[in-house]
């Protein structure tokens, strides 16, 4: 094993171990929380060394920890990290997964070893998807991010979590079976899983068994059925994470996986994907304008933020994919704050449907600043992190064909529309009959767990450079 | 210079940060206080910083700062920077200036508001993203500029957010401004494709090598942004709804910033415009268009905001004229004093509102000359400017535009033609507001609630002293230049925006006498039937009413329509079929569970057998095979 | 080879095997289920011997050790339940316990 590297391993070792402990080892109900809530930190503190070390003039593979596993077979541990893009996506791991777990902690959560154990569990698993060298590992890392992400939906969700967990069940695991079987017959043909040393492939029947599990992970349109539900019946924190974080796994696959090792296919596929993304993101945002309460209008303004980001990838030019992946940072900030506040509405109001809402600013100046800041944001006003992502992508995709661009256009003016209902929906208008005169304003608890999500969404408006310049190298 | 301009830029912006963090810990009228000074010391920066450049040579007064690199994707790069040169100094000194006016006058008027320190916030925030807009050096910052002026319109347009009108009408504005966004950003994309930058020399320097069509589909994306933001055909319905946010919100809106913001990108982007000839045409025609319409619909109002926001479009109509037919100079020089005149109608309305105790209507408002002799005395004067009666500031500007008009060819008056019908109809409902609201004998609702004055002397003094400094403003400021003997404003601009059309003296001339006169007429109209009533006031038609059927059209052309393609895509595609779909696995995969249950007996015995014949047949296949 | 030919101890063994599949199928009492059973392994291993035997080999007879362990836990768990059942007073009968019915 090499020495150096060692801060990746611990980064997704840590989690894990912790989950490990938290469901063994017993301690007293009040610890767990708090013991959680650190270890999370700790994974920020992680990145924040890993982000100082990585050397983005150099770029390539770094902080590489590499050991042989299963010598017949070509499979070995080896994680590091690939390329800038990887190093934010961890970041926005890390820090998504430390808001949640203090959001969870707030909420006090009932069964707390099982719950933050998965919660670990899944951060570790996230982690190691980022960093992942290896296919066989990779698709290890996917599934064991999933499996907690079953439970949690099911264990702690609303009153129709189980329909909610069938669904992604049954969709996640016919993606990740088609994975795996691509998997298996690229490590078959090269000799070894290693993506490093693998080469690439040409075969584009190995590119659709991977697109299909991130497809559908994404999700992109038409293969969203599991998303409503599950955003929807999900625990607040855990929608953070869903379409925050796990749907930019998605993403990160195809930039890692499909565009170093099956440039034939990405070049096949190209136009299909293209569109797909393109319905998506018109679609998406024209449901979102109809859907009838706050975790709606998220869930499926996902769903058109996905299709933005994938047209940015298949752009296929540096300047839709650094702006696909700033954007994919934006949009799990914003999706995360927006599912956090979501929840924070619901546990006052009781309900998040716009026709029991409204009228909540009135009285409560830290809710509606925060909702208005993040809901601007989201709807890609100019010169915010969202808008820089958004022009690069459109500026990007524009070059394979203006209509893209043209589609894109006009879901930016679909997204004003129904960020705005939500906004006003939730706070302006006459006072919804659920909304309770002694409702309370955000506490100062709620407020420190989603001011430093925002002031990361104001530091990239100010400075969209400092990722997109940091992308690829 | 530059330290003064970003000094200029960044003081708003600094107010905003400081009265959003401090919230509680400061007393609304602080806000107030740290909203105007920051306002004011910006307009001092934009004074130092024209000092420095009046220093310097004309062919040396343009600078470009660049703080950082704030977007670097692919190979595309583009700083956060500045200009200052003429056009963006000019532009500098009308926002700051007015605009701290504006910021000082609701300091009187948004005292006792329950959320005043959130007012000051947006205030402020208006007027940074104005400065950003004219400041920025390159065209992805007069876009964010751009876009953050609506943002900054929807803020205060909905201020009062309590009323679902004024949420309704902010929604409004911000999207339809959204929809000029995004031609701007098409336009944006192309040049990226094309000339790889969105820099102003970048571009304008390349521009030539472009094929035509591509020049006028940037020019028309460009267009598009601008009708969108000032309120011009066919994207104007949003502005009298504008009118829900509270008085001084109109006046910056109006005078210093926003709706004024299509003229400056004209003007700015002029070199992209000459190149596609006849979207410049286009842009004069809709100004022209739109300055006819909106004096129309004026005639028919009966709110005293909405009135005077319809005489804003039709004002910005002559601005588009100016920038169309190439009179760029004369175009910016009745922005400028459309400001002064525009700011203090607004300011003057707004103390009538007060005083009034927040009635619009003008039907319910009658003879206040006597009661309001002062405000009676600003409106008159905003109302002569508006006008256009010599030597009010209005006449100076607005003629020079229509001279350079009659200096064109057939298409250019054919636009004067229009232009003056427009005249006549601005002095007539200028004048028949002011008659109903000032003269005649006190109405009904005026005797029963006489307007009160103020007992805070810090409100009157800041209602009262910036509509007089505005006064004198409206009065004076138009002398600045007199066309044909002393024109400073175009040499100022001359190193920006060269003007492609001068009127001779004698076109000057002509199209004075001739406005001055339609003008007149107009006033005299609106004294026969409003004043001295000599005629009954004839019925409104609905049409005007109706403001064109504008409203109802969009709705029916892409409100409803989205609305039901939402509705039929959720229930054509995303019910039955993509949900539908998963459900119908899941319901396969139960019946056939169901299938299978009846091979499970419970009974262990039945288990043992199916054990042993699977093991005899296992068998028999087995010798069977062999 | 000393002893009779392998076939004799394979006819014995299918006869041991055959008797206990018998029992487990048509006896009701769990306990002679649980005899018929251990019949059935003590045939199983018989054969396992009787070709260790025939190859002289000794991987069958480790094979049948491995089978009596089996065998002995498989006892002490099946008596432990029949226990079990006896004190909540079950009826032994296989066939009233079908709660695992689909």
């Amino acid at each position: 094993m090499t020495s150096h590297g060692w801060i990746t391993t611990t980064m997704i070792m840590l989690p894990l171990i912790a989950a490990v402990v938290l469901w063994v080892v017993p301690m007293p109900r009040v610890w767990v929380a708090p013991a959680a809530l650190l270890v999370s930190l700790f994974e920020v503190g992680f990145w924040i060394e890993a982000l100082v070390r990585y050397d983005f003039d150099r770029g390539g593979l770094q902080e590489w920890n590499h050991a042989t596993w299963l010598k017949d077979l070509g499979v070995s541990y080896s994680v590091g990290f690939y390329q800038g893009f990887s190093i934010w996506l961890v970041g926005l791991t890390t820090i998504v997964m430390a808001a949640s777990t203090a959001y969870g902690y707030w909420m006090r959560r009932d069964r707390p070893r099982a719950y933050y154990g998965l919660m670990l569990f899944l951060t570790g698993a996230i982690v190691g998807v980022f960093t992942a060298q290896d296919l066989l590992l990779f698709y290890i890392f996917w599934e064991a991010m999933l499996i907690p992400l079953y439970v949690l939906i099911g264990a702690w969700g609303g009153p129709g979590r189980l329909n909610a967990t069938i669904k992604f069940v049954i969709y996640t695991m016919v993606g990740s079976l088609l994975m795996l079987a691509a998997v298996i017959v690229y490590g078959l043909q090269a000799g070894t899983f290693s993506m490093i040393d693998g080469g690439t492939n040409a075969s584009d029947w190995i590119f659709l068994g991977f697109a299909a599990a991130f497809v559908v992970k994404a999700p992109l349109f038409p293969f969203h059925g599991w998303l409503p539900d599950a955003y929807r019946e999900s625990p607040a924190e855990v929608s953070a994470v869903l379409s925050g974080v796990i749907s930019k796994a998605a993403a990160f696959g195809f930039l890692r996986i499909c565009f170093s090792l099956f440039p034939a296919g990405v070049q096949d596929f190209r136009t299909p994907i293209l569109v797909l993304a393109a319905i998506g993101l018109v679609y998406g945002s024209l449901l979102a304008f109809r859907a009838p309460d706050i975790r709606g209008v998220v869930a499926y303004s996902s769903l058109a933020q996905l299709g933005l980001i994938v047209l940015g990838l298949f752009a296929t030019n540096n300047l839709g994919i650094d702006g696909a992946v700033l954007q994919m940072v934006n949009h799990g900030l914003i999706s995360a704050v927006l599912f956090l506040l979501a929840g924070a509405v619901e546990r006052r109001a009781a309900t998040g449907r716009f026709e029991s809402l409204g009228g909540m600013a009135k009285g409560r100046p830290a809710l509606a600043t925060v909702l208005m800041a993040t809901g601007i944001i989201a709807l890609a006003v100019p010169g915010s992190g969202a808008f820089a992502g958004e022009f690069a992508i459109l500026a990007g995709v524009f070059q394979q064909g203006w209509l893209y661009a043209v589609v894109g256009a006009v879901a930016i003016v679909l997204a004003a529309m129904y960020v705005l209902r939500m906004i006003s929906g939730v706070l302006h208008a006459r006072k919804g009959p659920a909304v309770h005169d002694n409702a309370l304003d955000l506490r100062p608890a709620e407020l420190a767990i989603l001011v430093p999500l925002i002031g990361i969404l104001l530091f990239l408006s100010a400075w969209p450079a400092a990722i997109t310049d940091r992308v690829l190298g | 210079m530059n330290a003064a301009a970003w000094t200029c830029l960044l003081l708003p912006l600094g107010s905003t940060v400081l009265i959003t963090l401090l919230g509680g810990s400061i007393s609304r009228r602080a806000a107030g206080w740290i909203s105007t000074v920051s306002c004011a010391g910006a307009f001092a920066a934009a004074v130092v910083a024209f000092v420095v450049m009046l220093g310097r040579s004309p062919d040396d007064r343009s600078e470009l700062s660049t703080a950082y690199t704030w977007l670097a994707a692919g190979n595309f790069k583009v700083g956060f920077s500045i200009l200052t040169d003429p056009l963006s100094m000019f532009m500098m000194l009308v926002v700051t200036g007015v605009g701290s006016l504006i910021v000082a006058y609701s300091l009187g008027y948004m005292d006792g508001d329950d959320e005043e320190r959130r007012y000051f916030a947006y205030m402020s925030l208006f007027v940074f993203s104005m400065l950003l807009l004219v400041q920025g050096g390159n065209l992805l910052f007069l876009l964010i500029g751009w876009g953050l002026v609506g943002l900054s319109s929807y803020l205060l347009i909905g201020f009062h957010h309590e009323r679902p009108s004024a949420v309704a009408a902010a929604k409004k504005a911000f999207i339809m401004n959204a929809f000029g966004d995004a031609t701007m950003a098409l336009a944006f994309f192309l040049l990226i494709q094309k000339t790889g930058s969105l820099d102003f020399d970048v571009v304008f320097s390349r521009a030539d090598g472009l094929s035509q069509t591509v020049l006028v589909l940037v020019a028309l994306g460009l267009l598009g942004g601008a009708v969108a933001k000032s309120a011009q055909l066919p994207l104007q319905t949003w502005l009298p709804d504008a009118m829900e946010g509270p008085t001084p919100v109109s006046a910056l809106i109006h005078a210093a910033t926003m709706v004024t913001a299509g003229v400056y990108l004209i003007v700015r982007t002029n070199p992209l415009f000459e190149l596609a000839p006849h979207v410049q045409e286009l842009a004069a025609g809709l100004g022209t268009a739109t300055l006819l319409m909106a004096g129309l619909i004026a005639l028919v109002q009966t709110d005293i905001k909405r009135v005077i926001a319809y005489s804003t479009m039709s004002q910005i109509g002559y601005m588009f004229l100016g920038a169309g037919i190439g009179a760029y100079a004369n175009a910016m020089f009745l922005l400028m004093v459309h400001a002064f005149f525009k700011a203090l109608l607004f300011l003057g309305a707004g103390i009538v509102i007060h005083a009034l105790g927040g009635e619009q209507d003008i039907r319910r408002m009658g003879g206040l000359r006597k009661l309001m002799p002062k405000t009676w005395l600003a409106m008159l004067i905003g109302g002569l400017a508006l006008a256009g009666i010599p030597p009010l500031s209005g006449f100076f500007a607005k003629d020079s535009i229509l001279a350079a008009a009659l200096a064109g060819d057939t298409y250019d008056r054919v636009l004067f033609a229009v232009g003056i019908v427009g005249a006549f109809l601005t002095g007539l409902y200028t004048f028949r507001m002011l008659f109903v609201v000032f003269g005649g004998e006190q109405s009904a609702y005026v005797r029963e609630h006489p307007p009160h004055a103020g007992h805070d002397r810090l409100v009157n003094w800041s209602m009262g002293l910036t509509v007089a400094v505005l006064a004198v403003l409206a009065t004076f400021g138009g002398w600045i230049q007199f066309a044909g003997v002393w024109t400073p404003i175009t040499d100022w601009l001359e190193p920006v925006a060269k003007p492609l059309i001068e009127a001779t003296n004698s076109q000057e001339a002509v199209a004075s006498i001739i406005s001055v006169a339609v003008g007149a007429l107009g006033i005299g109209v609106a004294w026969w039937i409003y004043s001295a009533h000599r005629m009954k006031a004839p019925r409104p038609w609905a049409v005007l009413e109706h403001k064109f059927y504008f409203d109802e059209l969009y709705n029916g052309l892409f409100y409803w329509p989205a609305v039901a393609l939402a509705r039929i895509l959720d229930w054509t595609v995303e019910g039955p079929i993509v949900n539908g779909s998963i459900v119908g696995v899941a319901g396969l995969t139960r019946r056939t569970g169901d299938w299978f249950r009846a091979l499970q007996t419970g009974l262990v015995r039945v288990y043992a057998f199916a054990l042993a014949a699977g093991l005899a047949v296992l068998v028999l296949v087995f010798i069977a095979v062999r | 080879m000393l002893g009779p030919d392998t076939a004799a101890y394979l006819i014995v063994a299918a006869f041991l095997f055959t008797t206990g599949a018998l029992g487990v199928l048509v006896r009701r009492s769990p306990l002679i289920v649980l005899l018929s059973l251990e019949i059935m392994l003590n045939g199983a291993n018989l054969a396992l011997i009787a070709f260790s035997r025939h190859f002289a080999n000794g991987d069958g007879q480790i094979f049948a050790l491995a089978v009596m362990a089996v065998a002995a836990s498989e006892v002490v768990v099946g008596l432990g339940l029949i226990v079990a059942m006896a004190r909540k007073r079950l009826d032994l009968d296989v066939d009233k316990l079908s709660s695992l019915r689909g």
